[in-house]
């Protein structure tokens, strides 16, 4: 929901569908800033509405079912009005993986870092080679994020998922971003996250972790313009240098609107995750 | 530390991780990821936590055995 709230009395502006559809929604209008004519609620504000924060702003835990009609709204919306188009690369995650290790050898528990780091900063670094995918349609056009506010999916216990925003993820180091997620995942999980955090996000990334599946092709949550999947990272066999050695591979993925985008240029953000992941010191 | 003592524990700090599991309902030779779906950043949690409490830094290498309570026992019982 909204921050701000309608002043108790005032007469709201609202299409008797975006009433319908509130109701539906259990959305409460009055609390809700239209963007129709005069400020007029839309079936779209309250979506919008619905799909945001909703549940999440209630301290210590999420109501299920709103939660449920939250994603079904956004989700629903998304394959209603987004063209989606997919692309996916299979990554060399050795260099990855051999450098975590090294680096999490010598550290306590507290100072370790979990692959999804790497995976985070590596897609941060990626939208600032390739901006067009950093953003929303809005209105018919593309407006770019303005600042790379990685949105990172998170499933709660008992079912549903939020994508909370990690600010500026192109510009923090590995341990700042490791601090943050694991913020955010405790927040998110406590249900205390700022309504903020929820509407900034300028794409999202959902990955799998340790237990999931190979890979995912996510749905985009609108406006944004995109949305990167990374599955388990898994051993494999893979050819170097004309040999096949087991290695550690990821399955990077990404499903983008094709009114702003094509798969060109989708091509070129997955080839410059490959990139920052081939040289992890440099993250 | 003591069997119970490991036990009481593990209960303790996984209930902070995943509120609504019940350690009851785990076999000690079940894998407590998957038995709780704990992902990579709760399990992580959880040997911090674990850390913290028994005043054992559990180096990178040792994750693995902690994954089960019939490892934990095994690993903190000494």
């Amino acid at each position: 929901m909204p921050a701000k709230s309608g002043t108790s009395g005032t007469r709201i502006r609202i299409s008797p569908a975006a009433r319908r559809r509130a109701q539906e929604l259990g959305v409460d209008p009055v609390r809700l800033h239209g963007t129709g004519i005069e400020g007029a609620l839309t079936v779209a504000d309250v979506e919008r509405a619905a799909a945001a924060p909703a549940a999440p702003l209630v301290r210590g835990g999420f109501d299920p079912a709103q939660m449920r009609l939250a994603i079904a709204a956004a989700m629903s919306r998304s394959k209603r009005e987004i063209p989606h188009y997919y692309l996916s690369a299979t990554i060399d995650f050795g260099s990855a993986a051999a450098w975590l290790a090294a680096y999490n050898g010598g550290r306590d528990p507290a100072q370790r870092l979990l692959p999804a780091v790497l995976l985070l900063k590596a897609t941060a670094r990626a939208l600032v080679e390739v901006p067009q995918l950093n953003g929303f349609h809005e209105g018919g056009v593309f407006r770019p994020g303005p600042g790379v506010h990685v949105g990172w999916a998170i499933a709660l216990r008992g079912g549903g998922l939020v994508a909370p925003a990690i600010h500026d993820a192109d510009r923090l180091s590995l341990p700042a971003l490791m601090t943050s997620l694991r913020d955010l995942i405790g927040r998110a999980r406590a249900g205390g996250l700022r309504s903020s955090e929820l509407t900034d996000p300028t794409i999202t990334v959902t990955s799998l972790g340790d237990r999931g599946a190979e890979s995912v092709l996510g749905v985009i949550y609108p406006p944004q313009v995109a949305i990167v999947g990374f599955g388990r990272v898994v051993e494999r066999p893979w050819v170097i240098d004309g040999a096949v050695v087991p290695r550690s591979l990821v399955v990077a993925t990404l499903a983008a609107d094709h009114r702003s985008s094509d798969g060109h240029l989708g091509g070129q953000l997955l080839a410059a995750i490959d990139r920052a992941l081939q040289s992890p010191e440099t993250l | 530390m003591n069997e119970q003592a490991v036990r009481r524990l593990t209960a303790e700090v996984l209930a902070g991780i995943a509120p609504e599991a019940d350690l009851a309902t785990v076999s000690d030779t079940e894998d407590l990821r998957e038995a709780l779906d704990l992902d990579s950043m709760d399990f992580l949690n959880f040997v911090i936590a674990l850390g913290e409490k028994t005043g054992v830094s559990v180096p990178e290498a040792d994750m693995g055995r902690l994954r089960t309570m019939k490892g934990l026992l095994a690993y903190l019982s000494r």
